[in-house]
């Protein structure tokens, strides 16, 4: 598989601080890579070395095989960014926003109209044209911030936390965008928090913490990497204490939780514990309404590689 | 893609309403008010004759140029500018608390003006000693040239009297052409509303930084959120940078046009038969104002409205001490921190205005001109090596 981006030993030091430490991956033609870690872990800093806005210490970047530098105008020709704070002019409307971000890449007018219709219909704006960004609701500015980003149809895109704090039928419609752009064949960097899109779109993720990679490879193969193997949720309306202190005793279990009238177990591997669990309770004569079992998620699998411990 | 730049930072700039308050109305604003207050003022400080007294002690006698200067600008006529009276210093002191002077003028080795309050009487007086204090240097030094040149040893009596009558020759001569000066000076019509015009034209010119300003920061990846995805396109950092102040100087010129438009034609300002050299020293100072909203732009790293405030201050700053709440302060600054003054370009463009007022000559217009291009092309150095960097360390 042929590489659109080669990062080989990237280090990148703020005065005492190792923001990125030894950071090497490639991102594969046509692929969605996730990029993910806390709050600090060297995301933005990772894309912000790679687009050549930041000065680094050591390590080579590649972008279509060649060296990715401040003037390597080719290269940044074919490159689209959607970065986490919405980038527009708030004196320009939709149509003159994205109009003139798609001029510094395309300077014929006719195609640069029929991008601009594109980028529009991508991610759902044609009601909006002649707005300002100040009448647009949050998730509508999300919307052009995207479509500013990729109007002149790039190969590479990085997508910068496209989805923050936009509703679900936004979220929907932008996902949907990002989809179609990768049906179109463009290769996409997508940073996120939100693991449910990550297991959605991406085809591999990496995960950073520290400025360093703690995992990568496809969501099914991080999900192999937790410690656990299976969640049970139980609603129980009145469980005794000795048959709780009992269950916390099981083969395999990892912890137990009762809250709300919810019994919540997380088992570290094993198999039939569903049904160990639904005969101990009938011996106990405890009565359930609800029980189901789940397989462990990439949230889990983020929340345990990274910690739980709250970050800045 | 420069012209695509171009046009798009003009749209955003003619669409700002912020930027347009402070560059096309405020001046219009201000100059409306200008124009209420001091008609007023206008009519009823009708420049009269100006009393003051000299003090006539034996420095004041033997310097020919001040002698005969103010024998001429004390002369009764249609040119007389001061009512004159020759007294001691006591004597002048006590005039001056009784308030029958504006001021006096004590010659020692350099002349001291001497007055109570500040006001257009005695600006003119400053200005007149200014002026004569420059003919005396040459008259001077071409008296110690003759006097080298001639005197020998065994010079007659009748050789020391030609020497004596080629000086008080070439003193008349020196006094002849500087009378065009004095009376410049003297018949000058010292109008508040046109030295507060002036600085409001010099407050214009440099209110556009703010314009070149916001043409940096948009494109500066550490500066603003859309710096950053316009960094990342394919076009050099120099091309954006130029089509952008290229454009906020447009702008900035077309707030000129309509404070020159408003002033003339609805406030009647009359600006004289020098409005071109007005005109020239309007385009200069506003890229003399372009250029210091590009240095604090470039080389401050703080959020826009910061580095507006920071402009609007330095701009009313800058006006304030070069008159525009009072001439009395220009004159305050010129005396005793000169300095500041030679380094203010609002100073530099007001100053080139009243000498389009004062003087026949250009000279001191232009060395204002040279001096406002010096002082750009010094800012737009600074602001160059700064922005030539291509990556940062954080952003």
């Amino acid at each position: 598989m042929k590489n659109c981006i080669e990062v080989k030993n990237l280090v990148k030091e703020y005065k005492t601080v190792r923001a990125i430490d030894d950071l090497t991956f490639e991102v594969h033609e046509g692929e969605i890579l996730g990029l993910l870690g806390p709050n600090g872990s060297g995301k933005s800093t990772t894309i912000n070395c790679i687009l050549s806005l930041l000065n680094f210490s050591k390590g080579s970047i590649k972008i279509f095989g060649k060296k990715m530098d401040v003037n390597a105008y080719e290269i940044k020709r074919n490159i689209g960014v959607v970065f986490q704070d919405v980038s527009v002019f708030e004196e320009l409307n939709v149509i003159d926003n994205i109009d003139y971000f798609c001029g510094l890449y395309i300077k014929d007018k006719k195609l640069r109209k029929t991008y601009i219709e594109d980028a529009i219909a991508l991610v759902g704006l044609e009601n909006y044209k002649k707005f300002y960004p100040k009448q647009l609701s949050g998730g509508l500015l999300r919307r052009l911030n995207i479509a500013c980003g990729i109007a002149h149809k790039p190969k590479l895109i990085f997508l910068d936390e496209p989805t923050v704090a936009v509703d679900p039928q936004s979220r929907n419609n932008i996902l949907d965008g990002i989809e179609k752009l990768r049906e179109e064949g463009a290769t996409i960097v997508y940073t996120t928090h939100y693991m449910e899109e990550v297991e959605i779109l991406c085809d591999r993720v990496i995960i950073l913490d520290k400025g360093k990679i703690i995992a990568s490879g496809t969501c099914d193969a991080l999900k192999t990497l937790a410690n656990i193997e299976e969640k049970v949720t139980v609603e129980v309306l009145d469980l005794p204490p000795k048959v709780l202190e009992k269950i916390k005793e099981f083969k395999n279990v990892e912890e137990v939780s009762y809250l709300d009238n919810i019994l919540f177990i997380t088992y570290k591997k094993g198999k039939n514990n569903l049904s160990e669990l639904m005969e101990f309770l009938k011996e106990k004569r405890v009565n359930y309404n609800k029980i189901f079992s789940e397989r462990p998620t990439l949230n889990d699998v983020f929340l345990e590689l990274t910690g739980k411990e709250l970050r800045d | 893609m420069f012209f695509h730049n171009f046009k798009y930072t003009l749209k955003t700039l003619f669409k700002s309403k912020a930027l347009i308050f402070w560059t096309f109305a405020f001046p219009l604003i201000l100059g409306t008010f200008f124009s209420m207050a001091f008609s007023n003022i206008e009519e009823s400080e009708k420049l009269d004759i100006i009393s003051i007294a000299i003090v006539n002690n034996e420095d004041f006698q033997e310097n020919v140029a001040f002698v005969e200067a103010f024998k001429t600008l004390s002369k009764e006529g249609e040119e007389q500018l001061f009512a004159t009276q020759y007294v001691t210093e006591e004597e002048a002191a006590s005039l001056l608390n009784k308030k029958e002077i504006s001021g006096y003028l004590l010659l020692e080795k350099t002349p001291k003006i001497v007055v109570n309050t500040s006001g257009i009487y005695e600006t003119i007086l400053k200005e007149v000693v200014e002026e004569i204090e420059e003919n005396s240097k040459v008259i001077s030094s071409i008296a110690s040239y003759e006097t080298a040149k001639h005197v020998t040893e065994q010079a007659t009596n009748e050789e020391i009297q030609n020497i004596r009558n080629t000086i008080i020759e070439k003193v008349l001569k020196i006094q002849q052409i500087n009378k065009t000066n004095m009376q410049d000076i003297s018949n000058a019509n010292l109008s508040y509303t046109m030295i507060e015009f002036y600085t409001l034209i010099a407050m214009t010119c440099l209110y556009g930084g703010i314009l070149g300003m916001v043409a940096v920061n948009q494109n500066m990846p550490n500066m603003s959120s859309n710096g950053k995805r316009i960094s990342i396109s394919p076009l050099s950092k120099g091309k954006l940078i130029l089509s952008s102040v290229l454009a906020s100087y447009i702008v900035q010129l077309i707030g000129l046009l309509l404070l020159f438009l408003y002033t003339l034609f609805v406030l009647k300002v009359d600006y004289g038969n020098q409005f071109s050299f007005i005109v020239l020293l309007s385009l200069v100072g506003s890229f003399a104002g372009l250029s210091l909203g590009i240095f604090i732009a470039s080389i401050l790293k703080a959020s826009e409205n910061t580095k507006t405030g920071i402009m609007i201050s330095v701009t009313m700053l800058g006006c304030f001490l070069s008159g525009m709440m009072g001439i009395t302060m220009k004159y305050i600054i010129d005396k005793n921190i000169p300095l500041l003054n030679k380094l203010n370009p609002a100073n530099m463009i007001t100053d080139g205005f009243y000498s389009l007022y004062y003087y026949s000559t250009h000279e001191r217009f232009y060395f204002n001109i040279i001096s406002l291009l010096v002082f750009s092309f010094i800012l737009i150095f600074f602001s160059t090596l700064s922005l030539r960097r291509q990556k940062y360390d954080s952003i």
